[in-house]
């Protein structure tokens, strides 16, 4: 099949995820207010806590209960009176959980990471407990949710981003390209969405999102996908025998060589590469809205999209969606917290950064122990589980798996 | 009293040097933040230290891949080149999360920092002036942060333990020459 066509057809999948997302978020912001009770007693000032969050604590009922308000109660995440307070040594293991996968699997650990928000840390069940009481508390809050996912899961862009530079190997007008879209996507579905996600809709589309994960997991473990990758290893192994001698070329920086709205052409080690910038535009656009929609990293996304779709060498790739990823998140963050109100467990974060660096300590001296096939097995059973549990969860009201 | 109240009981004591309030904020914040950058980078060297090996390993095979990728393209060998680009592309995945370690041992105290910020200053706006905008805490400190991260990269090598590491780290990467790893 030509590269043309792949490429439409990829952003054509890519833009219709896209529009069911949205779709989905404002079929939610239309449901809201079911549970209005006209009777109920508020709490009537923000107990301190400041912009949109305070202000949908003064609207919250007051009371002891699920989905009331206690002034009285101790602090607990996000600084609200009686919600649960973050066990910092749960939170670290778990972190050092996260940490792990993620110097032994990879892309896995965002998933875990949401998973320790939304689940183990048991923000989960306590932001649902609102959705009736107070909707806009329950929205805002799964704002904060996906604001920490992407904390957690972008930081790792930043280093990255700052050693290419130092390296000179960031292609730039590609990155800026990829980087305008990105930052488009990323501003867009905080504005639009922000606010109007109630927290069982975002936990239905994480669960799908986990889904596709473990399905390309699963595909990678199938003897079909381990002979696609055993034949591109062997004949990496066999052209390596062949060049040997020529191994130790002159690292020379990347030369723009023809500007165009529709071609730009950049030459590196001698080689002339070209890409469509209106391509890596709308590709930026696409893949910043899902991460920023799932509150997710984006990496996953943007590295095949252009090494396969685009077409581009790793070594051109590696550092342009460092940066796209870093660009993608810092704006996916700002508007969150600026626009959309989203409230921020700095202490939280904190915590789980300490847990991340332990389990990267421990996870390249044990992964040594598990084959990599049976590891990738082991993730996608989690991935079945953990993505039927919130897909049910979410969208029909109740796991239909334990968790 | 718990750790929290202790903690706010010494970097308060940063914010009242001068007496003057808009001046020992600034001045306060911006202690806080390169107490944030020091305890960082001496943790970062502290990963680094340890996973060494494991991370020239990653390096090396990623470094080696897309040379090897470049040439295939060089040569116009197709086939090659594909092959070799997915396996840099797997490689890359592996120094790209191992990275998330080594970002997360560098950021983890300015987390804490923000957290002990917000009990305090939380609610309070700083014009800017000539604009009628106002920012919060988080960006005071991330401005102070910035520059106590560039502050601190030209005093380091001064530093008793961060000169060693800075000269290990010379080494490391004259040796290793197609290195990624610049802390």
């Amino acid at each position: 099949m030509k590269k043309g066509i792949i490429n439409k057809i990829a952003l054509a999948t890519l833009l219709l995820m896209l529009a069911v997302l949205v779709l989905g978020a404002s079929g939610v912001g239309a449901q809201q207010e079911t549970g209005k009770n006209a009777q109920v007693q508020v709490v009537g000032s923000d107990l301190g806590l400041k912009g949109k969050l305070g202000k949908a604590i003064a609207k919250a009922p007051v009371g002891t209960g699920k989905g009331q308000i206690d002034p009285n109660a101790p602090r607990g995440a996000f600084g609200i009176p009686g919600a649960p307070k973050i066990n910092y040594l749960v939170a670290i293991l778990w972190a050092i959980w996260v940490g792990w996968i993620f110097s032994t699997v990879g892309a896995f650990g965002g998933i875990m990471a949401g998973v320790g928000h939304m689940t183990v840390y048991g923000l989960g069940d306590y932001i649902k407990t609102f959705k009736k009481t107070a909707p806009q508390l329950n929205k805002l809050l799964t704002d904060s949710i996906r604001t920490s996912n992407q904390w957690l899961v972008g930081l790792s862009s930043l280093l990255s981003t700052v050693n290419y530079l130092r390296a000179k190997r960031l292609a730039w007008p590609l990155g800026l390209a990829l980087g305008l879209g990105s930052i488009a996507g990323a501003v867009a579905i905080p504005a639009l969405t922000g606010g109007k996600v109630s927290f069982s809709q975002y936990q239905g589309w994480f669960g799908l999102f986990v889904f596709v994960v473990g399905g390309v997991l699963l595909y990678e473990t199938t003897p079909r996908g381990q002979a696609s990758k055993k034949a591109a290893k062997e004949a990496a192994r066999a052209f390596e025998q062949s060049i040997k001698e020529k191994k130790d070329e002159a690292i020379q920086g990347i030369t723009v060589t023809q500007w165009g709205l529709t071609n730009i052409k950049f030459s590196f080690l001698g080689v002339e590469f070209r890409f469509n910038p209106i391509w890596a535009f709308i590709g930026g656009v696409v893949i910043a809205a899902i991460s920023a929609f799932l509150g997710v990293g984006g990496g996953f996304l943007y590295v095949p999209y252009l090494t396969s779709i685009v077409g581009l060498p790793m070594f051109v790739v590696a550092g342009t969606s460092a940066m796209a990823v870093l660009v993608s998140m810092l704006t996916s963050i700002t508007t969150y917290i600026t626009v959309a109100g989203a409230a921020m467990d700095w202490g939280m974060i904190g915590v789980e950064l300490i847990g991340v660096f332990i389990g990267s300590m421990i996870g390249p001296r044990t992964q040594k122990y598990i084959p990599d096939i049976w590891l990738k097995r082991l993730f996608v059973v989690l991935a079945l589980y953990v993505g039927l549990g919130y897909f049910s969860k979410g969208f029909f009201g109740k796991a239909w798996v334990p968790m | 009293m718990g750790l929290w109240e202790l903690v706010d009981k010494f970097l308060i004591i940063f914010y009242r040097i001068s007496g003057h309030p808009v001046f020992d904020y600034f001045l306060g914040t911006f202690l806080v933040a390169l107490m944030a950058v020091v305890i960082g980078e001496f943790t970062i060297s502290v990963v680094f230290l340890v996973n060494k090996n494991h991370l020239d390993r990653l390096n090396t095979r990623l470094a080696d891949l897309q040379q090897l990728t470049m040439a295939a393209l060089k040569l116009g060998d197709k086939k090659s080149y594909d092959a070799c680009n997915k396996e840099a592309n797997d490689a890359f995945g592996r120094v790209f999360f191992n990275m998330f370690g080594l970002s997360a041992a560098a950021l983890w105290p300015a987390f804490f920092a923000l957290a002990w910020m917000q009990q305090r200053f939380a609610g309070i706006d700083f014009p800017i002036p000539f604009t009628g905008l106002a920012v919060n805490y988080v960006f005071t400190f991330l401005i102070c942060y910035i520059l106590a991260r560039v502050f601190f990269g030209r005093v380091k090598n001064r530093l008793p333990y961060f000169r060693g590491i800075h000269q290990m780290l010379m080494a490391y990467e004259e040796n290793s020459g197609k290195s990624q790893v610049v802390l």
